[in-house]
């Protein structure tokens, strides 16, 4: 058994649960989560974005871009969508290919991880069962 | 890889990222959430308040790093000195894999 996290923009969670359906498993837990990334030192990774946000809004000042800048290296909290999964050991490679095909974007960065960490027992509180067959 | 979770004071949020961050411990997944300890919450006159605010950070971390990540903790979470009732737990679990999705790679 194990649990999958993953972290996923707030804009993909509708292809994300797509994506699981897709892939046979429906089950998930999903939360707001506020997060932040490893720093971006290359700023050249993060021009282009940073262009077609500073796009959007007509009003150009400095204060703008250096909100804009903080976003996209890293330096500021910003919101994302916690899935939870937890899955029989052999569906995690779907799994996690899946989330990873629903979520990759043009973008560089900020595209979220995915966490596969061990799980020691699972428990149906409707009938009591445990382990594998809990899933 | 080792996955530290942290429940802490709300307001030693902002200090204990900063902290964390200098110390090269950038990224780092934060949720607000409420719970109560072992002191079966706080009791006000006849009012027990057991759903008490707490911040929840989570980060995932080499095996090497785990040590240094519960030490900054451990120095900035606490409310004083010798620290109080409320000041939170650290729980700490193995993690088996990291996919970045990005681009596809294995590992932090």
């Amino acid at each position: 058994m194990k649990e999958i996290m993953a972290i996923v923009r707030m804009n993909k969670v509708s292809a994300t649960k797509r994506a699981l359906v897709e892939a046979g498993i429906a089950g998930f837990t999903a939360l707001k989560v506020m997060g932040r990334g490893k720093l971006v030192k290359d700023s050249s990774i993060i021009e282009e974005r940073k262009k077609t946000l500073l796009a959007l809004n007509p009003y150009n000042s400095s204060e703008k871009e250096k909100l804009v800048t903080q976003f996209l290296d890293g330096t500021r909290l910003f919101p994302r969508r916690m899935f939870t999964i937890l899955a029989h050991d052999d569906e995690v490679p779907v799994i996690v290919e899946a989330i990873i095909q629903a979520n990759r974007t043009e973008n560089k960065v900020g595209d979220g991880k995915i966490f596969v960490m061990p799980i020691m027992d699972a428990i149906r509180v409707r009938t009591g069962e445990t382990g594998d067959s809990a899933l | 890889m080792i996955m530290v979770r942290a429940i802490v004071r709300p307001e030693k949020k902002e200090v204990l990222l900063g902290e964390l961050s200098d110390a090269g411990f950038h990224a780092a997944t934060v949720v607000e959430v409420v719970g109560r300890g072992k002191q079966n919450g706080i009791k006000i006159g006849d009012i027990v308040y057991d759903e008490i605010p707490k911040t929840l950070i989570m980060l995932a971390v080499r095996d090497e790093d785990k040590d240094d990540v519960v030490d900054i903790v451990l120095k900035y979470a606490r409310s004083s000195g010798k620290g109080a009732f409320g000041d939170g737990k650290i729980f700490i679990s193995s993690i088996d894999e990291v996919h970045t999705v990005s681009n596809g790679k294995i590992g932090l």
